[in-house]
């Protein structure tokens, strides 16, 4: 059993990185279907970032166009889907500064600005108090929480994510659990 | 949760399920992507000298790293900008640095920056006007990589950022109208429509015929949705499985020959002062304990990932081990799954091989989609290879209404499954959970297998069919029984039956042997209610005709009704036939006077109809059907009869009395009208 998943598991990474060389290769296709196949894990990731329905699609969609632009210079060194994960948490971190912005600079913008949406779904979630606090978190701190324990990831594959060392994920999940114990 | 940590509270964190994203939404983005893919193929196949400069580039900074792309961009880029585009770069400069420091690392910003910068600077213009007016408003922004857009992506991406949120104010609704909708509408099972039975004038339509009904599946789940707070649709409601829910104490046959014998009773009607209820009560014979029959039972398990809920196959695995524990050495059991694939979990087995068997029970787990497998063939396959003469030859399908058995067409799947009950083998279904229940195809596949459909919510459910009624559900004692009651239109002008509608059949159907019809258990008790007007009690509803004949009252006097019952013996052909008057012996004058069976049969009877929003009987409050039903509670061994005072109260809270005929919806929860 375990070795059948574990099989599956595997030739499905080789699919995916035939598609990829597919679509660097200009074989709009292979990219539609690596696209369609991750949908779900952007959309997912980003609302888990942002906790907002209607941020999630938007910056699925933003994702989706950079995929589709930047996806010939991926050089296949991490996992792809790892490449997706890095492309979708910049990609929240930008929108949430830029309605950051878009909050001080009070003109046009001011009225219709999505200002703070009650985060919908996760009412029904039993932790909502616990998602709020963990989405104030630093970015880094967040960033690993939410890959290791949001989308159950491993330390290393985060580390792989968030470019940077196992040890320093751990160290982040750490500062992590310090500061929510003061935000909670 | 807060202050303490008693586990680590990141775990909770996986529990979190994210929102399915909306289907346009998807399209939108997926669209989208295409486009900026479609948009960089034509670049990078343009022969320009800047793309060639910007791959170049990239290749460089990231061979140089050793590491992936995303990371190093930060002080290439930002080196690139500051010293090819001077100018533009430095009102970049001056925007993000006030962002905080850990902005540095914001790469998307340059990502894809530098080809276009080096391509405007160097002449070589592919999309020089597009830049130098995006690059200029969007440096204010750090959105970077939206920068340089070529053209075609600028208009796409219009939606984007400036109307971000716009975007944000349209999706808003559509998420929100659904969550509200959605405690409203609590069940995605489906139920087919029937209208209820009319009125009808004995002149016109002297005779009444139907088929008797065993199943109680109705009862079950109309239950459960008041228990779970929702007034269950009216579709769901059929009073007749209400009625026989319950087991009344019926006189009891004397043979197996004769198997049964009707218990008849008329009184006053608790919901209309001015007629009569005609109550029709059979028991199935019961054979003396010591006949054992040899039964060989296939159960026919749904193993979808949907059965994967603690209300379906966790409780059908407890339900089997009760039955499992029911049978004999002179039984045998086998199981089949249809799931992903059809498979055969269990060769038959002996019932006392109790171990073995709920071995391969705990050994179902499910998973997968239920796609179209054999399984229903390999059921019959099993349950003909081991086969029983004179015994019960059984498929007991088990499922929360995936019925993909492997045979799609319904009227393919009825015709194969009447097959089978033509060569011995009958069909029971059992139906789990909430939410996907296909409650028409459950009876349909049931009644043309000769068996009958439970409901099965609870353990307690499961108790009672699979424990209590045993008998019943395996051990038919007669099948194609039919009822045609004439009545006398002397002494009754109008009559109704309540319920029985999917049940009805045509007049000349009941001398027909080759009409199916309900079969019954052994023990089993079947109800029927009919409401009927006396004749000149000026209570009739329908006017009588002008020019009809005026009624000669016939010679049978004082007889109101003439019942005539048809039943085949489990394994003959020919139909028996039963016939015995209702005469005035057994009208009562009030309805005090009944037994508790009565009055409780007609308290269900008035829940029903209430609970449906029938045309008739609604009028009856509940408080007064709380205290019919109260009066015949009878004993109440098993405690079922209390059961139904409480769920009599609780509808009375969901529904009550003052919205008569009010849409389903009503009591539990208007549904909103979308915000759009």
């Amino acid at each position: 059993m375990g070795l059948t998943a574990a099989l599956a598991k595997e030739d499905a990474s080789a699919v995916t990185r035939a598609l990829v060389v597919r679509a660097q290769n200009g074989d709009a296709a292979a990219f539609s279907t690596l696209i369609a196949a991750h949908y779900e894990l952007i959309h997912r990731a980003a609302w888990k970032w942002s906790g907002n329905a209607s941020d999630a699609e938007d910056v699925a969609q933003d994702v989706c166009v950079k995929l589709g632009r930047a996806i010939a210079g991926f050089d296949g060194r991490s996992a792809f889907s790892s490449w997706v994960y890095r492309i979708t948490i910049n990609a929240v971190r930008d929108m949430q500064r830029q309605s950051m912005r878009q909050a001080r600079h009070v003109d046009a913008y001011a009225e219709v600005a999505p200002a703070d949406h009650p985060a919908e779904q996760e009412e029904a979630a039993t932790s909502a108090q616990l998602w709020t606090a963990v989405r104030r978190l630093p970015e880094k701190q967040r960033d690993a929480v939410l890959l290791v324990y949001a989308e159950e990831l491993s330390h290393a594959a985060a580390a792989e994510i968030m470019g940077i060392a196992e040890a320093t994920v751990s160290f982040h999940v750490h500062q992590a659990r310090k500061t929510l114990r003061e935000l909670l | 949760m807060s202050n303490e940590f008693p586990n680590d509270p990141f775990e909770q964190l996986r529990d979190a399920q994210a929102p399915a994203p909306h289907a346009d939404a998807r399209q939108q983005a997926l669209a989208a992507g295409m486009a900026a893919f479609a948009a960089q193929q034509n670049k990078s196949s343009a022969p320009t000298q800047g793309s060639g400069w910007g791959q170049r580039l990239t290749a460089i900074i990231t061979s140089w790293k050793g590491k992936t792309i995303m990371d190093l961009r930060i002080p290439i880029g930002t080196a690139a900008i500051a010293l090819l585009v001077l100018p533009l770069g430095y009102q970049l400069y001056t925007s993000t640095s006030m962002t905080p420091a850990d902005l540095a690392e914001q790469p998307p910003a340059v990502i894809v920056q530098p080809p276009a910068e080096l391509a405007a600077t160097e002449g070589q213009v592919t999309v020089p006007e597009t830049v130098r007016k995006s690059v200029a408003p969007i440096a204010g922004r750090d959105q970077s990589i939206a920068a340089p857009e070529p053209a075609p992506l600028q208009t796409m991406r219009v939606m984007t950022p400036a109307a971000t949120a716009e975007s944000d104010a349209l999706a808003m609704p559509a998420p929100q109208s659904s969550m509200v909708a959605l405690p409203s509408q609590p069940s995605g099972d489906t139920f087919a429509g029937f209208d209820e039975q009319r009125l009808k004038s004995v002149v016109d339509e002297p005779v009444s015929t139907f088929s008797i009904d065993v199943d109680t599946a109705s009862y079950s789940y109309v239950r459960r949705m008041l228990e779970d707070g929702y007034v269950p649709e009216p579709d769901a409601v059929r009073i007749e499985e209400l009625l026989n829910y319950f087991s009344y104490d019926y006189r009891a046959a004397e043979s197996a020959a004769a198997p049964f014998r009707p218990s008849l009773a008329v009184y006053p009607t608790p919901w209309n002062a001015r007629t009569q209820l005609l109550q029709i009560g059979i028991k199935g014979y019961e054979p003396a304990g010591g006949a054992d029959k040899a039964s060989n039972l296939v159960f026919l398990i749904d193993s979808s990932g949907s059965m994967d809920e603690p209300d379906k196959l966790p409780l059908l695995k407890r339900a089997f081990a009760l039955l499992v524990d029911q049978l004999s050495a002179n039984d045998t059991v086998s199981i089949v799954v249809y799931a992903g694939s059809a498979g055969v979990v269990l060769e038959p087995t002996v019932a006392t091989q109790k171990a073995k068997i709920l071995g391969a029970l705990d050994q179902l787990s499910a998973g997968g989609s239920t796609a179209g497998a054999a399984g229903i063939a390999l059921a019959y396959r099993l349950a003909e290879q081991s086969r029983v003469e004179g015994g019960t030859n059984r498929v007991i399908l088990a499922t929360d209404g995936d019925f993909n058995v492997g045979i799609d067409d319904p009227d393919a799947l009825e015709d194969f499954i009447k097959s089978k009950r033509d060569g011995g083998v009958t069909l029971s279904v059992l139906g789990f959970g909430r939410g996907n229940l296909d409650d028409a195809t459950m009876q349909a596949l049931a009644q043309t297998g000769n068996g009958n459909a439970s409901y099965i919510s609870s353990f307690r459910e499961a108790q009672k069919v699979l424990v209590e009624e045993i008998g019943g559900t395996l051990d038919m004692i007669a099948k194609d029984v039919k009822i045609q009651v004439e009545f006398n239109p002397a002494v009754v002008s109008e009559y109704r039956l309540v319920g029985y509608e999917t049940r009805a059949l045509n007049r000349e159907d009941f001398n027909n042997d080759a009409v199916d019809a309900g079969d019954i258990g052994a023990g089993h008790t079947v109800t029927a209610i009919y409401e009927i007007t006396p004749a000149g009690s000026g209570a009739g509803l329908i006017d009588p005709l002008r020019y009809g004949q005026t009624t000669v009252a016939p010679e049978a006097g004082g007889e109101i009704a003439f019942l005539k019952m048809r039943y085949k013996l489990p394994d003959s052909d020919v139909s028996q036939l039963i016939e015995q008057p209702v005469t005035a012996d057994v009208v009562y004058g009030d309805i005090a006077e009944v037994g508790v069976d009565q009055k409780f049969a007609a308290a269900v009877a008035a829940f029903g109809q209430k609970l449906k929003g029938s045309d008739y009987g609604s009028a009856m409050g509940w408080d007064a059907i709380e205290a019919l039903a109260r009066s015949g509670m009878g004993s109440d061994e098993s405690g079922y009869r209390a059961e139904f005072i409480q769920l009599v109260r609780t509808a009375s809270l969901l529904k009550p009395d003052g919205a008569r005929s009010a849409p389903e919806s009503d009591g539990d929860g208007k549904v909103p009208q979308p915000l759009l």
